[in-house]
């Protein structure tokens, strides 16, 4: 996990320092617990019981245990590639599914390789491949995404964000 | 031998661009620190730009900011003062999966998009996809405006009819600064 020091003093990834087909710094999350599961329900307030009523999980819905929500691994990959990004590059866009599903005792590798870049109206524009993989080399998540990174002596990536023209 | 057609009539596709109302998702207090920090706390991030004044102060954003997904789970919570859904749901239903008749409003409450006319039940999630252009900050109100992005109708090999349907959902803040785009794309089959 990353702690908040490390987030307070991250060190800009410059688009002039990533090359095609690098794997960048993963997020290591778990082993995942019944009651990381209902603390997300609880903060987003959805009461499926599927996600934390193991009897109900089980007996009532044929599954294999509760199940990790898609809209808690939807919230992940976002914050995984804004920490990517800073403290001055922008996590534009990122696009996925959902596969395998999350059960209690999982531990994730959320991760990310450079598939493409290119200039853009004076930005730098990483393409990458990312996803959410489990212990057992099982993809969870896959998918794509496009972050913006600072070129070296170039100007500031827009805060708000505004895409280059044409990208 | 007759020939699956496909499901995608005129009436479905005359849904494509379809909007819902623009609806507010945050309570009229805004975003707050509360539910901020239970948020990122539920997705382990311990940024301190989402909860140190002074640290944020100094970034670029200029203040305390909040994750750009947390806008789409706004509208999911319980008004304050409202009827207590659960137990609601419960007394009708003991057997309730804590979703059918816990959603205030289901599938017919304000900012919801008319349904799509066909009797494909099955709903399966084809993806998702996220833009973000901007954080909100704390205090800002939080909008949303859902459409029908498209729908397409596709008959498998096995002559299963299916639709796939993609809603866009928008989110801005108080000025109409866009925060964030969502796309969901659904099966229906």
């Amino acid at each position: 996990m990353v702690t908040a020091d490390e987030l307070r003093n991250k060190k800009q990834l410059y688009y002039d320092d990533v090359k095609v087909g690098e794997d960048l710094p993963p997020l290591v999350i778990g082993p995942l617990t019944t009651t990381h599961l209902f603390r997300w329900s609880a903060a987003i307030e959805n009461w499926h019981r599927i996600h934390y009523d193991q009897n109900f999980a089980i007996y009532h819905d044929g599954l294999p245990n509760v199940l990790g929500q898609g809209s808690w691994k939807q919230s992940i990959l976002p914050r995984y590639l804004k920490d990517l990004c800073l403290p001055d590059g922008w996590p534009w866009k990122v696009t996925f599914q959902h596969r395998a599903m999350i059960v209690p005792g999982d531990i994730l590798t959320v991760w990310a390789r450079v598939t493409g870049k290119a200039e853009s109206g004076g930005l730098g524009l990483v393409d990458l491949d990312v996803g959410m993989r489990l212990q057992e080399d099982v993809e969870s998540c896959p998918g794509t995404a496009t972050i913006v990174l600072p070129i070296r002596g170039g100007r500031a990536v827009p805060y708000p964000f505004v895409p280059p023209k044409g990208a | 031998m007759s020939e699956t057609r496909s499901p995608l009539t005129d009436e479905i596709k005359a849904l494509v661009g379809t909007s819902a109302e623009r609806i507010e998702a945050s309570p009229s207090w805004g975003i707050e620190r509360e539910g901020l920090r239970l948020f990122t706390n539920a997705i382990m991030d311990p940024d301190p730009r989402y909860w140190d004044d002074a640290f944020a102060k100094k970034t670029r954003f200029g203040g305390i900011i909040a994750p750009p997904i947390y806008c789409s789970y706004l509208s999911r919570k319980t008004p304050a003062g409202a009827e207590d859904p659960i137990t609601r749901a419960f007394l009708e239903n003991p057997q309730s999966d804590g979703i059918g008749g816990v959603r205030e409003g289901g599938e017919s409450g304000p900012g919801t998009l008319p349904p799509v006319p066909t009797n494909l039940k099955r709903i399966l999630n084809a993806g998702n996809e996220i833009e973000l252009y901007q954080y909100p900050r704390l205090g800002d109100r939080i909008y949303s405006q859902a459409r029908y992005k498209d729908i397409k109708g596709h008959v498998s090999k096995d002559g299963t009819p299916m639709l796939v349907i993609t809603v866009e959902t928008t989110y801005t803040n108080q000025d109409d600064d866009v925060l964030c785009i969502l796309r969901q794309s659904s099966i229906r089959r």
